[in-house]
């Protein structure tokens, strides 16, 4: 990586941690409460267009499609993150969402930046990833997947407006569970069966735990709020559903075109389906059963997790196949 | 919302047409359930390595023999393969069907309703909804807000002081886009099981492949190709450092009395195409070495190391030769093996067709045999599946536009020019978005608009004028 790149990435991964703790302290004074949260979005905004240079810049190094391991995957899905909820904060106003938005990219560039060093070095591609499919399939992809992320965060701000706070609790430590097993099995050798039940354990014991608490109420719900972020999460998922759609049927045309079949069952391919068919099940339990709005945003929750495991969690938690990057063979 | 008169449920005129058992199948809470099974099961396919594609050992390698044992016995090592699985889809299937045609297609009946219009009290019930005043006349006013609904892609029609409008109706077909595209998907792949075949084959350079032992569904009517793939070359290219690159092999489809019908030379992401099947370049090896002792030639297995391949053969007890190849044309290396050697200890570097003498015996090393993973499918159901995936991209896209409706209704004020506006409407999609729209478009009408004159006339000035005057939420 040439120093040009390595500062813009630096400079994007500062921006998102310094606009976390704008957010934080916006909080706290009430008097720049407004101001802050402004500047909040503006260092939010320098560290994407930041990002987005470091990107294509990287792709230009590398005289290919800067998108080829975990590393640089991480590094979209940071800039979808960041690019998602400028978006969303444009069309509605909403500004609570950027703390969560920038801790989950902060995380995002902490944990590729602890990545081994074979994974962040530019790397040629093996012979089944030479294909100009490959930046038609996986962009869409996780760009669905950090829109799925956005989604139960903002859930997550719905719980607190509702004041379901037991849930939100539950839901936020379930979150963190995961997200404990998805570290442990990136940087350290602990049996990746217990990681597996850690991650599968806590994830349905939480969810569950959250949905039959969630009649209690502490105070007075700021209905308005909670509606606003409920319209959120669903529009996030109304984004992520196509780009989802998109990134699986893509693959299933460049598999076809490779190897002669669309679809081999590869754990990775099917983590994506069931990913796919969970959120058709939210849209369903949405548009047609008309759900109640806190019951979709445990539905969201849960499928935050569930794309947590799809994206990292089937590397880190001891799953193979032919998607697992850089283990290919 | 049960009141909100624009959503009253309205009679389509439809008549179900499946009834008796089959109607459960309409059932979208059912759709829900499976859809929520059907994760769950894959999830589970997804995490135990599957027979089918990884072959029992691996299955063993992950959990040990007896943990490998009980999952075989549960069918989780074959999840895709079990009766349960094929239940499961299938049922997904009948209520797809079911439920497309009972529940998602008659729906498109609402795309001909014409607009209606309604008057303050029942725009005033929506979801959302706003009144105010200003100083203009009805018709003035009600143009006004037209156009600003106009530049926001409202279409609109004006019935008296009267404004019905909606955006986004294309976003109404989502629904039975997805869902004749998921149809669509079940012909295809319905037609690929019962004619399609597919299979792998490993071929040595010089060898052919036939489909005898291709696979195919039990339910099969297809029929297999009399014809062959002959190799007559295979090779590797490499990056510098030595990293596979690409794989090529040229192939000729040969008839069978011998006749060449067709040549093609394919490679990773090129296949051959001949009759409807395809044959794909998945994987290459070396997977033999041929060598001569004193003249006899004898073959010799390799195995895969890394990024070289070996072959072992013992000379006595205590020592092992080892032969290694990078590819093809690089010359071979050869090793021995000793107990008390802390590493094999090269003898020689023999390039292919030259030999070294060792002893008394002249050691050859005449070729190195590529073999070439041929991946090979006919699937007759592709251009449906191909649509389907169209139609499902196309459907999903369209389901991201929210359908909305606008209503307004202006009535003339107590006051000489002035008038009430309520506006209102409804958007089950993006309703935030909608609301924000709407105070948009009131805000600017009031700044652009003249204020509302209300002590024209003292006896005018009662408290319900007064409370119009500012813009007021009457239900959000
Ligand atoms: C198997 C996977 C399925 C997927 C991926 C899927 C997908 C979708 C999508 C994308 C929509 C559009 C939602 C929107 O407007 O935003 C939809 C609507 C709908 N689907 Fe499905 N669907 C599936 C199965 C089913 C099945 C089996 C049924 C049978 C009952 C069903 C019934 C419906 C209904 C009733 C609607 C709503 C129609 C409306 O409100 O106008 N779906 N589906």
């Amino acid at each position: 990586m040439s120093d040009f790149t390595l500062a813009l990435t630096n400079t994007a991964g500062v921006s998102s941690v310094a606009s976390f703790w704008v957010f934080v302290a916006s909080n706290g004074v009430k008097k720049w409460h407004d101001k802050m949260l402004k500047a909040a979005g503006v260092v939010m905004a320098v560290g994407f267009v930041a990002l987005t240079l470091a990107i294509v810049a990287r792709g230009f190094e590398a005289q290919r499609f800067p998108l080829a391991n975990l590393y640089e995957s991480l590094m979209w899905f940071a800039w979808a993150t960041m690019g998602g909820y400028l978006a969303l904060s444009t069309a509605y106003g909403i500004r609570q969402l950027g703390w969560l938005a920038a801790l989950l990219a902060a995380t995002m560039f902490l944990y590729g930046s602890w990545l081994p060093v074979s994974q962040q070095t530019i790397t040629p591609l093996v012979p089944a990833l030479v294909s100009y499919w490959r930046q038609i399939h996986v962009p869409p992809l996780i760009v669905s997947y950090a829109m799925f992320f956005l989604s139960g965060l903002s859930s997550l701000i719905q719980l607190y407006h509702a004041r379901k706070f037991t849930s939100l609790g539950l839901a936020i430590g379930t979150i963190i569970l995961a997200c404990t097993a998805i570290g442990l099995g990136t940087f350290t050798t602990v049996d990746t069966k217990w990681l597996q039940l850690l991650f599968v354990g806590g994830s349905v014991g939480g969810t569950v735990a959250a949905w039959f608490t969630l009649k209690q109420t502490k105070g007075e719900p700021n209905t308005k709020q909670a509606e606003t972020y409920d319209d959120v999460s669903y529009r996030a998922i109304a984004i992520g559903f196509p780009l989802l759609t998109i990134g699986i049927i893509t693959g299933g045309l460049w598999a076809n075109h490779a190897w002669g079949t669309y679809w081999s069952w590869d754990p990775k391919e099917s983590m994506a389906l069931v990913t796919w068919l969970s959120y058709a099940a939210y849209i369903h339990l949405r548009i047609h059963h008309e759900m109640n709005a806190e019951k979709l945003s445990l539905v969201s929750v849960a499928g935050l997790l569930l794309t947590l495991l799809t994206y990292l969690g089937f590397n880190s938690l001891g799953f193979g196949g032919l998607h697992s990057y850089g283990k290919f063979k | 919302m049960e009141n909100d008169p624009s959503t009253k449920k309205i009679d389509l005129g439809y008549r179900p047409l499946f009834r008796g058992p089959m109607s459960i199948f309409a059932s979208v809470k059912l759709t829900i359930v499976l859809l929520t099974i059907c994760a769950a099961t894959i999830l589970l396919g997804a995490w135990c390595p599957q027979e089918a594609t990884v072959g029992q050992e691996k299955v063993i390698e992950q959990f040990g023999e007896e943990m490998a044992m009980n999952l075989h016995n549960w069918g989780i090592t074959d999840i895709f393969h079990t009766p349960f699985f094929l239940l499961l889809i299938g049922l997904l299937s009948m209520n797809m069907v079911v439920g497309s045609v009972e529940k998602v297609f008659p729906k498109l009946r609402l795309l001909k309703l014409p607009l209606q219009f309604f008057g303050p009290e029942q725009i005033a019930k929506m979801p959302y909804s706003k009144t105010f005043a200003v100083g203009a006349s009805p018709a003035e006013t009600l143009e006004k807000l037209q156009i600003k609904l106009q530049q926001r892609g409202f279409k609109t029609v004006v019935h008296g002081n009267q404004l019905a409008s909606e955006s986004g109706k294309i976003g109404r077909w989502a629904p039975t886009i997805t869902h004749i595209g998921l149809l669509t998907l079940l012909l295809g792949v319905t037609i690929t099981s019962w004619t399609g075949f597919s299979g792998f084959k490993p071929v040595r350079l010089g060898d052919d492949l036939t489909f005898q032992d291709s696979e195919h569904s039990k339910k099969w009517i297809g029929k297999l190709p009399t014809w062959k793939v002959h190799v007559d070359a295979t090779r590797r290219e490499d990056y510098e450092s030595g990293e596979a690159k690409q794989w090529y092999s040229d192939l000729s489809v040969v008839d069978e009395k011998g006749k060449v019908l067709d040549r093609q030379q394919i490679s990773v992401n090129t296949p051959l195409s001949y009759q409807g099947v395809d044959v794909y370049q998945s994987s290459w090896g070396l997977d033999q070495i041929v060598i001569a002792f004193n003249g006899k030639e004898r073959t010799m297995d390799l195995r895969p190391m890394g990024k070289l391949y070996a072959a072992f053969m013992p000379l006595d007890p205590e020592t092992i030769f080892i032969m290694s190849v990078r590819n093809q044309t690089m010359p071979m290396k050869l090793f021995a093996k000793r107990p008390e050697w802390e590493a094999p200890k090269l003898i020689a570097e023999i390039a292919q067709g030259k030999s070294v003498n060792l002893g008394s015996v002249t050691f050859k090393y005449v070729k190195a045999v590529p073999v070439t993973g041929l991946q090979y499918k006919s699937d007759p159901g592709l251009p449906i599946t191909y649509v389907a995936f169209g139609f499902i991209m196309v459907g999903v896209m369209l389901a991201a536009i929210p359908f909305r409706h606008a209503y307004v209704s202006v009535s003339k004020d107590g006051s000489e020019s002035g008038s009430t506006v309520t506006i209102g409407g409804r958007s089950k999609k993006a309703k935030v978005g909608f609301e924000r729209m709407i105070n948009k478009i009131v805000d600017s009408i009031q700044t652009e608009l003249p204020p509302p004159v209300v002590a024209a006339d003292p006896e005018l000035l009662t408290t319900e004028t007064l409370a119009l005057a500012p813009a007021t939420t009457i239900k959000e």
